[in-house]
């Protein structure tokens, strides 16, 4: 008699906590983002933040202890890749110094290096990467700045980990800026499957939109067949959009897919930055203003968004 | 010891390692990854607890640890909270069912909670539009992380009995 009392008891919790979460999840992604649930989450990552950055300052040792016991059990591997890299990479610089058109390219570059990536009068904020997303299904990092810092949602984020000096290798986007606290701020990553930017092929008059992809590269989608990209060119921020400045490095052509069935190519885009390895990015806190261009370079059936939508 | 008595002590030990799971995964876990995943100890503190306390405790628990991984994880709230009750519910329903409750049953039960509630999330990124596919994340995400938390469950169960944290496995039977 008590087992059937206490397996009813059981059975009345269970569904009673089931109606519960399913009307949180519900009133969640109902509410608006200044909502009470919202708000919730977000005071509680507020008042985490601060045991985070004194975290992440002890563990720095142990952890850069971690990545070198890992990093040994790739190592091998990574050498032999590297090495192919490096051959490829050689061959590469010799066309580009032998033919006009790769002398072009480069000129191009130079340009583009001189003139400089960022708008005038842009201003940064240097933040530190306190928090990685847990999974891959997203793709975040979370930083030390907030909005008692000038951060907003939609700031765009970019890193540098390339060469010191003026070379744009190693230097790009990293995402935009998708939720803040007082103190931190989400950043939600280019490779996340979610992130769409508006991106050209620098020098070219190709367009379109990058967008995450699970294999860590990024697809530039929606270009015209009859554009002419060919691998090893940089791909840009185009501006489009109003969130990221025009220009802004963000990868490398590493592949170009065209399938009889499909008006657009499919290109596939290194990333210009190795986003796992960052520890401290820039947050560009004066963007530009919505343009409203986005909208109208969108093909049909592409709708743009703020929170994780295209930009 | 009166059975209030007991009964605030097991609720203390159980709030204790809810804070505990969720300093250590927000300032530790986070950052040490194995096979590109990292361990989820809210979901192995759920197993655990369903294992060793019953569908009843168990379901709660994870109830509660799915709120607090919602807010580390910054997902929406209830999400979290209703995949983890169902999987303490499960397991807790399965520990008390059946007996093969060696200190494998804690890997493999931690395991197949994990590929559970990896299926779940995707059932929900599926309904809410998200980019990625669950057959698409298997290789990258899925089993990795059943494995990093199959491996992590079974030092961290051995730990927290010997600190008297959590029963022994067999200790359910007398919660049936």
């Amino acid at each position: 008699m008590s087992g059937q009392k206490g397996a009813g008891r059981r059975r009345l919790v269970f569904t009673v906590l089931v109606m519960a979460s399913l009307l949180l999840v519900t009133l969640f992604l109902r509410e608006s983002a200044g909502g009470f649930l919202h708000s919730m989450q977000t005071d509680g990552l507020g008042a985490m933040s601060p045991l985070q950055s004194l975290a992440t300052r002890a563990v720095e040792p142990f952890q850069d202890g971690w990545r070198y016991v890992t990093g040994l059990w790739s190592a091998y591997e990574e050498n032999e890749k590297l090495t192919a890299e490096v051959e490829e990479l050689r061959g590469r610089v010799i066309e580009l110094e032998e033919g006009a058109e790769q002398n072009r390219d480069l000129k191009e570059l130079l340009d583009f290096r001189e003139s400089g990536i960022f708008p005038e009068g842009s201003t940064f904020v240097v933040a530190r990467v306190i928090g990685r997303s847990p999974t891959q299904w997203e793709e975040w990092l979370q930083i030390d700045r907030g909005t008692a810092d000038g951060l907003a949602v939609n700031q765009p984020v970019v890193g540098a980990m390339g060469p010191v000096g003026n070379s744009p290798a190693g230097k790009g986007l990293v995402g935009k800026v998708v939720a803040v606290t007082a103190h931190s701020a989400q950043v939600q990553l280019i490779l996340d499957s979610q992130s769409s930017v508006a991106a050209k092929v620098q020098g070219g008059t190709a367009e379109g939109i990058l967008q995450g992809s699970l294999s860590r590269t990024l697809i530039m989608d929606y270009v015209e067949r009859d554009q002419l990209v060919e691998e090893g060119v940089v791909v840009v921020t185009s501006g489009m959009g109003g969130i990221y400045p025009r220009g802004i490095p963000v990868g490398v052509v590493t592949g170009i897919g065209e399938e009889d069935v499909n008006i657009y190519k499919q290109i596939e885009v290194q990333p210009q930055l190795n986003l796992y390895g960052l520890t401290e990015v820039m947050v560009i806190t004066n963007p530009p203003a919505e343009t409203g261009l986005g909208e109208g370079f969108l093909p049909t059936g592409i709708q743009s968004g703020s929170g994780s939508g295209r930009d | 010891m009166t059975d209030g008595r007991r009964i605030a002590a097991g609720i203390a030990r159980l709030v204790g390692l809810l804070v505990l799971a969720v300093a250590l995964q927000a300032i530790l876990t986070s950052r040490f990854t194995l096979l590109g995943v990292t361990a989820d100890l809210f979901v192995i503190l759920t197993v655990l607890v369903g294992l060793t306390r019953g569908s009843l405790i168990g379901g709660v628990l994870g109830f509660v640890a799915g709120l607090l991984a919602d807010m580390v994880f910054l997902d929406p709230i209830g999400l979290h909270a209703l995949i983890y009750l169902v999987t303490g519910y499960a397991i807790g329903r399965y520990a008390e069912w059946l007996p093969p409750l060696s200190a494998w049953a804690v890997v493999a039960a931690a395991a197949a909670a994990t590929l559970g509630s990896q299926f779940a999330y995707a059932v929900f990124q599926l309904l809410t539009g998200g980019g990625a596919s669950f057959f698409g994340m298997l290789w990258v995400q899925v089993l990795p992380s059943a494995l990093v938390n199959g491996l992590v469950a079974a030092p961290l169960y051995l730990g927290l009995v010997r600190l008297r944290l959590i029963r022994r496995l067999d200790a359910v039977h007398a919660v049936r």
